[in-house]
């Protein structure tokens, strides 16, 4: 069930990043970024899965005599911090860029962008 | 530097990235000192240097070399830390970008582009260096996947760097086009994990080349590996994903463009080398796929990425050179030449994933290899010979431009000596390139590949040729005539001229450094061996046994 969602979740999502990118306004064009790079993060997320519940999986607990409980993998965790932190300089930039396109070229029409040289 | 002999297990692996890291942060210091920030870049670029050749010699030349070093990032083993691994391929790749760094960098201490933002140009040099230093060492995939980031970061400031509305509208392309190539390297790099487990380069191959034993399921890595191709083609600027290098290379200064076209460009190249022959080559697969003509079955993934290189090698070598011919500027030419000359560097590439014989496989690494080394070379004296010629004569157009040859014999000299190394004349360094990708072609019997590595040779006369003829030949115009070169950038021409002679006339050893690095790129043996994976029980049982990590 929790794999239906989040496929579905995952899909919409990229669906949506897709359909934004393809927009001809620049600002449409950083929001398909945007979405599109947490898509890629959400996924990344699913690709973990669960860790039965045995000893390997939380070491620490294992070391000190506890029992360990059913975890997420830390892993893709530590992939998507990571991924986040670069997304969202990257949004910030991108739109920095297009507030400089609008500027410079007075216009955020994608296609007016490309008539002008 | 260290004398100590070293062992499979050295710091010196990560003395480059560290070197060029302080380097790029000490400049950012400096920021209100332009001396201090340029004496800071050029000391730090020899160092880089010197480190590069320290490793190129304890690690993988000298008599007694161990052939590949490891540094384990933190002392945490593989594949739970993240590993900095040094072989031969990896030191061949850093050298080539040692060479260029370095004379990009003295050049730009002469001639520094762009207005408000100079004091961010040595700062983001560095990065964009570390993002290339870091790629080419890292053993561990995501790590890949962070250093691209590192890379690309520097490279979208740059193409923005100039400050002109044309300038801002290709970043915003290039910005653009990278994002959504890095959201696909992540669904490839997510995919990798939740099929095999595991990141660690080593690991992977470990597991790859017995699935069972690891309970794996290795069929979709081959899906998978196809999303990461497509990202380091996008990188490499292989056809179909070379759209954006004209405008990119066009909008950047051209000292850094020599250095995208030199060393950024190669981090695709070195990615789909390494991930093919050391991680993927020994993956049991056992799939059947036919596509029209040409049924390609196999136990490893590489067949479908050789097929996959072919076509798109093909097509960048056609829209490349067709490209180039019809372009009005001096960059406009060396961007479509840029395309052109990568899919020369990935013909061999493709040759070598579809060879059965492993001395072919070897002869077609070695051949792209060479080539590589010689489009560094060559290309980035023509970028930084744009980034002369445009200082002289604040042009770079052919219509404004004409014998220049007149005007600076030794600029003329130097441009000449790296366009007869792009068409391939003997006795410079493009001769063996070009000669060692036909004799793999030809030993591969592929007969339309030479075809189509004739028309591109063909091609590559002509645009040459032609840029040649329009800027150095014919009377002076206006803006040549009152153009005065600097002499410290034409002597950092010169210099490149004269090593691309060198590598052609004393080819000796350049083919043997090139030999260990194709030796590197197919040993997955022993890159897993040095890279030394780990199972998670171990550690716990060591930990549990009171020893200390």
């Amino acid at each position: 069930m929790t794999a239906i969602v989040l496929a579905t979740a995952v899909g919409a999502l990229f669906a949506l990043g897709t359909f934004l990118l393809l927009q001809r306004d620049l600002i449409r064009v950083v929001w398909g970024l945007a979405i599109i790079s947490q898509a890629a993060n959400v996924y990344l997320l699913t690709m973990g899965g669960i860790a039965p519940a045995v000893a390997d999986s939380v070491p620490i607990l294992a070391g000190h005599g506890g029992g360990a409980p059913q975890t997420a993998d830390p892993v893709v965790q530590a992939l998507v911090l990571t991924a986040i932190v670069i997304g969202f300089g990257m949004t910030a930039f991108a739109l920095v860029l297009s507030y400089r396109v609008y500027e410079e070229h007075g216009t955020l029409d994608v296609t007016e962008l490309g008539d002008r040289r | 530097m260290t004398a100590t002999p070293v062992g499979t297990d050295s710091q010196l692996v990560i003395a480059p990235m560290l070197i060029v890291l302080a380097a790029a942060t000490g400049t950012l210091l400096l920021g209100r000192y332009p001396r201090a920030r340029a004496a800071v870049s050029l000391t730090s670029g020899i160092a880089y240097a010197l480190a590069v050749a320290a490793i190129d010699w304890y690690i993988v030349l000298a008599p007694d070399a161990p052939g590949i070093a490891t540094y384990q990032v933190g002392g945490w083993p593989a594949p739970f830390g993240i590993t900095l691994v040094a072989d031969g391929l990896s030191a061949f790749m850093l050298t080539m970008v040692a060479i260029l760094g370095v004379a990009s960098l003295v050049f730009s201490t002469r001639h520094l582009p762009g207005g408000e933002g100079r004091s961010y140009y040595f700062p983001l040099f560095h990065f964009l260096a570390l993002g290339v230093t870091g790629a080419f060492l890292t053993g561990d995939l995501f790590n890949l996947f962070v250093w691209f980031e590192v890379m690309l970061m520097a490279s979208y400031v740059f193409v923005a760097y100039s400050g002109g509305p044309q300038h801002t509208r290709a970043a915003f392309w290039y910005v653009t086009l990278n994002l959504v190539g890095s959201a696909v390297f992540l669904l490839g790099v997510g995919g990798i994990y939740a099929t095999t487990g595991t990141l660690n380069m080593a690991d992977l191959a470990q597991r790859l080349a017995e699935p069972a034993a690891y309970g794996l399921e290795p069929v979709p890595v081959v899906g998978l590996f196809g999303l990461l191709l497509s990202v380091f083609a996008l990188k490499a600027g292989l056809v179909p994903f070379q759209f954006w290098i004209p405008t990119a290379y066009r909008a950047a200064p051209p000292q850094v463009t020599a250095l995208l076209a030199g060393a950024t460009k190669k981090v695709g190249i070195y990615a789909i080398i390494r991930l093919s022959f050391t991680v993927f080559a020994g993956a049991e697969v056992g799939v059947e796929l036919a596509l029209p003509g040409m049924p390609i079955a196999g136990d490893s993934p590489l067949p479908f990425v050789g097929a996959a290189l072919f076509v798109m090698a093909t097509a960048s070598i056609l829209v490349g050179g067709i490209g180039a011919v019809g372009r009005d500027s001096l960059e406009g030419v060396f961007a479509y030449s840029s395309i052109g000359q990568v899919g020369f560097i990935a013909m061999p590439v493709a040759i070598a994933t579809t060879a059965a014989a492993p001395g072919l496989r070897k002869l077609a690494i070695v051949a792209a290899l060479v080539y590589a080394l010689n489009h560094t070379l060559a290309k980035g004296l023509l970028f930084l010979s744009i980034g002369t010629i445009r200082a002289a004569t604040g042009t770079s157009r052919f219509a404004d431009l004409g014998g220049l040859a007149k005007r600076s014999p030794p600029l003329a000299i130097a441009v000449f000596t790296a366009s007869l190394a792009l068409v391939g004349i003997p006795p410079l360094s493009g001769f063996f390139g070009k000669f060692l990708v036909f004799d793999a072609a030809a030993r591969a019997r592929a007969g339309p590949v030479l075809v189509v590595l004739l028309v591109g040779s063909l091609l590559t006369i002509a645009y040459t040729t032609r840029a040649w003829n329009r800027s150095f030949w014919g009377a002076q115009t206006d803006a040549v005539e009152t153009a005065t070169v600097d002499p410290v950038q034409v002597a950092v021409l010169a210099v490149l001229a004269a090593t691309i002679v060198a590598v052609g006339v004393g080819f000796e050893p350049v083919y043997e450094f090139a030999e260990l690095a194709a030796d590197a790129a197919v040993d997955t043996e022993g890159y897993v061996d040095a890279v030394a994976p780990q199972e998670a029980s171990d550690l716990l049982d060591s930990s549990a046994n009171g020893g200390d990590h």
